[in-house]
């Protein structure tokens, strides 16, 4: 029962984190039509926040604000002198952002070195849930991100900005000449979408080896997830990161890492095949 | 062209004298940076021609490396080691064109759907490679690999390589003047076009994609005798992206130049990695300052000539010499919707739309704006798959089936807005259109095509004289000439049954009315069939003596011009019929 309980308990943190880090190039994809290449290394400068956090002795929850005030530096950075001017051209947004990927990874690895580090595993302060003792620092960050989820969703249907931002999506320059400011409003989308993968590395940094390559597993990883579970839907996000995080976790228990990854790709060609729009289309 | 082509080949010449000009160790470095810059030639083929961009080209060239190294080590004579090398280029291009075919033929255009799809596969390779201990010799890589017999690895395996590069050249010079790699550009510029044309895109990408994979295949063969292991970071994902980045650095474009982007940055970094801590930073920096402002890569350079066009096989002096007949046997048309309805969302575009077309001629669909109008045509020509009802033509269901098949029925559209292939020149357009429906894939792979010609060719050139000046750009072309050129490119196709979505609009009136005179005499000489939408009442009543009206994407009338214009719901719709 213990066992079964912390499975689950860490099924669901994954699943959440996975679903944290889909969001983030869904909204980037989905909205400003950018194909972040980059997206998995601001997944990276989320886990190196925790390990810089770690190293100056401060508790591991000011990895939080410090990766969101990384990450919000260099998305806005990236949006401004490269990604703004590239709107409306996939293709060469593909491209720039694929070389801004190397370009991070080049940067960070001559900063703290190729090797990989690990953070340190013994938090301190655990909770018991369902009979399974469990780290309070991973419980506090699943609570955050289950509300987090809540609150974006009402938020999303609710307010004025998301109303400006489904206006911008539909019809960018009637959404203009109605006096939003589409180009704030694209640059606080991507900006938003970059931050949300600081903060899944932030969730993730405890679990896997944090070294500069990173990136790329959480790269395929959500983009996987967006071909399974369809742009355009927090619901169709959900699934998808079930899906994929559980049949990766299922078939790497049964076979072997390599068994679950491929498992991942088939599954992902089939949905590109059977049903390219995803399980929840977009209307 | 020709400067390009002897460039090309005294770069070549060049490379075959570095043996004697520096060291043979000179030449073995070379050697290795040489096989990487064939993968990048591969590269440069996907990527600079047909516009879409792979990830993890270094999947093929490991595959290539490790079933060559596997035959290698058997020893077991030249027949096994020959029947290696082809599965060492045959299985990367099978795989490549399995995994191509199956995602172009979803999403259309350079979508990063190929390019994450083809980044995951070489994670997968590189963690295959790792785990498979038994075939691979896993993390420690596959050792002891013996040298390519008849050769001395240090120092004249460097000739084998450099023939490998001239081979890689030469074919992939061939392919891309050939019909196959004029229309994998058009494929870049305009891939829907190019399906309305009759061209299965998905297929000639994926063929594309395979040719890559060979090539890769090819130099990963050699680079197992050439190092002697070969280890899991030969399929890996950073391989992948370093052959990228020399692509780009080198020209994508270009033939030559992802061999000298890796050569130069190859030599750099042996030199330079180890004492400056931050040169691939610098590496990473150039990179994206190429990928956005310099396409062209350090080959244009090279060239002296930053901007050139794709179109390398255009020649002088052409001659359409090779008259052929398009002409089909039976030209008449049977076409119908039966209660064809379309539902976007929460929108019902079409609505029990029937119709019958089945006499030769102008017919034009007239209505409001909103009719479902272009939305029939789009039905019709598999750009939208219909929600309900039937397309019949000429006896077969055409309504879901893709684009290109039902081109190859013998359907050709025009688009509203004037779609051709700005990059390519005037002639090159036109090449594509009398291909249309015609073109083997065998024939893809050779240059008769490119003087076919048909008797409704010169009467066009006839009709429009511009025509005739064709090594421009269409690009260059003016709205008017774009509009008249790609009506020829429609009418070229000699399909039975031509759809022209408004050929007038944008025009000058006195252009107007020399589409007029063209659709008159086109449709007159080839007996072909042509619907017509139009909002200009004058070219309407000029052209056709039958009218379908369209409404709330319903038919609202049928008949001739003087039972519509006399017809009270059309006159109620068209605000009581002042026109």
């Amino acid at each position: 029962m213990e066992l079964v309980a912390l499975q689950g308990l860490n099924f669901v943190y994954i699943s959440l984190t996975l679903a944290l880090v889909a969001l983030g190039l869904a909204v980037v994809f989905g909205l400003l039509g950018v194909m972040n290449m980059a997206h998995g290394e601001f997944v990276m400068l989320g886990a190196y926040s925790v390990l810089v956090v770690q190293n100056a002795g401060l508790p591991l929850l000011a990895a939080l604000p410090l990766a969101l005030a990384v990450c919000a530096a260099v998305g806005w950075l990236l949006e401004y002198f490269v990604i703004r001017h590239l709107y409306r051209r996939p293709f060469d947004t593909l491209l720039a952002t694929w070389g801004l990927a190397i370009l991070m990874r080049e940067i960070v690895e001559a900063v703290f070195g190729r090797d990989y580090k690990s953070v340190n595993q013994s938090l301190p302060g655990t909770v018991e849930v369902f009979g399974a003792v469990y780290p309070a620092y991973r419980v506090v960050l699943m609570a955050l991100m289950v509300a987090f989820f809540a609150g974006l969703f009402l938020w999303y249907r609710r307010s004025n900005t998301g109303a400006r931002i489904k206006a911008m999506v539909s019809n960018p320059a009637l959404a203009t000449a109605v006096g939003v400011n589409t180009a704030v409003l694209a640059r606080g989308a991507f900006i938003f979408g970059v931050c949300m993968a600081g903060l899944a590395g932030v969730a993730l940094a405890p679990l896997v080896r944090v070294e500069p390559y990173m990136g790329i597993d959480y790269l395929l990883s959500s983009f996987f997830i967006l071909v399974v579970g369809g742009l355009g839907s927090l619901v169709g996000l959900l699934v998808g990161s079930t899906v994929i995080g559980g049949s990766d976790a299922i078939v790497s228990a049964i076979t072997s890492k390599t068994g679950g990854y491929m498992t991942v790709l088939v599954i992902s060609i089939l949905f590109l095949w059977l049903r390219p729009n995803g399980i929840v289309a977009r209307d | 062209m020709a400067s390009s082509r002897a460039i090309n080949v005294l770069f070549l010449i060049g490379l075959l004298l570095v043996p004697f000009m520096w060291d043979s160790f000179v030449a073995y470095q070379l050697g290795l940076f040489l096989l990487y810059g064939m993968v990048g030639q591969g590269i440069g083929l996907c990527w600079g021609r047909a516009g879409f961009l792979p990830l993890g080209q270094a999947l093929f060239f490991g595959v290539g490396a490790y079933v060559f190294g596997f035959a290698l080590k058997l020893e077991a004579g030249p027949l096994i080691l020959v029947a290696g090398l082809l599965a060492a280029i045959l299985l990367p291009a099978l795989i490549a064109f399995v995994v191509g075919f199956l995602v172009f033929i979803r999403q259309i255009g350079s979508g990063p759907y190929f390019s994450l799809i083809t980044l995951a596969l070489t994670m997968l390779g590189f963690q295959l490679a790792n785990s498979m201990d038994w075939l691979t010799g896993g993390f420690n890589g596959m050792t002891g690999i013996p040298a390519l017999p008849g050769t001395d690895t240090y120092e004249t395996l460097y000739y084998v390589i450099w023939a490998a590069l001239v081979l890689v050249s030469g074919v992939l010079a061939y392919v891309g003047t050939a019909p196959f790699g004029q229309l994998l550009g058009a494929t870049a510029q305009n891939e829907e076009r190019l399906q309305y044309f009759g061209v299965n895109t998905a297929l000639l990408k994926a063929i594309a994609f395979a040719i890559s994979a060979a090539v890769a295949g090819l130099a990963g063969a050699l680079f197992a005798p050439h190092q002697g292991i070969v280890t899991p970071q030969s399929v890996g994902f950073l391989l992948s992206a370093e052959i990228v980045v020399w692509t780009a650095v080198g020209g994508r474009a270009s033939l030559m130049g992802p061999v000298l982007g890796a050569i130069l940055i190859g030599f750099m970094a042996s030199e330079l990695r180890d004492s400056f801590q931050y040169w691939e930073v610098l590496i990473a920096l150039v990179f994206v300052v190429v990928v956005i402002r310099f396409p062209g890569g350090l080959w244009s350079l090279v060239e002296g000539l930053a901007r050139r066009l794709p179109s390398i096989g255009a020649k002088g002096a052409r001659k359409r010499d090779l008259e052929t007949d398009k002409s089909r046997a039976d030209g008449s048309v049977r076409l119908a919707f039966e209660d064809v309805e379309l539902v976007l969302g929460p929108v019902r575009i079409l609505d029990k739309l029937s119709f019958r077309i089945d006499t030769p001629g102008v017919h034009s669909i007239i209505g409001p704006n909103g009719a479902g109008k272009t939305s029939a045509f789009n039905v019709l020509t598999g750009r939208l798959k219909p929600t309900a009802g039937r397309i019949e033509y000429n006896g077969a269901t055409v309504g879901g089936l893709s684009r290109h098949r039902i081109a190859r029925k013998g359907i050709a559209r025009k688009l509203q807005i004037p779609s051709v292939f700005p990059d390519l020149s005037v002639d090159r357009n036109l090449d594509i259109a009398l291909w249309a429906g015609n073109l083997t894939l065998s024939q893809m792979f050779t240059l008769r095509p490119f003087r076919w010609s048909t008797p409704l060719l010169n009467e066009m050139y006839d009709i429009f004289p511009f025509l005739e000046d064709g090594r421009q750009p269409a690009g260059s072309l003016s709205l008017g000439q774009r509009q008249m050129l790609d009506f020829a490119m429609t009418c070229l196709t000699q399909s039975p049954l031509l759809l022209l979505d408004e050929p007038c609009a944008g025009l000058s009136s006195s252009e107007t009315g020399e589409m007029i005179d063209a659709i008159e005499r086109i449709v007159a000489t080839t007996g072909s069939t042509a619907i017509i939408i139009e909002h200009d009442m004058q070219v309407v009543e000029r052209l056709s003596n039958h009218v379908l009206v369209l409404n709330q994407g319903a038919l609202l009338a049928n008949g001739a011009m003087e039972e519509i214009r006399s017809n009270p719901a059309v006159q109620a719709v068209y605000g009581g019929g002042s026109k």
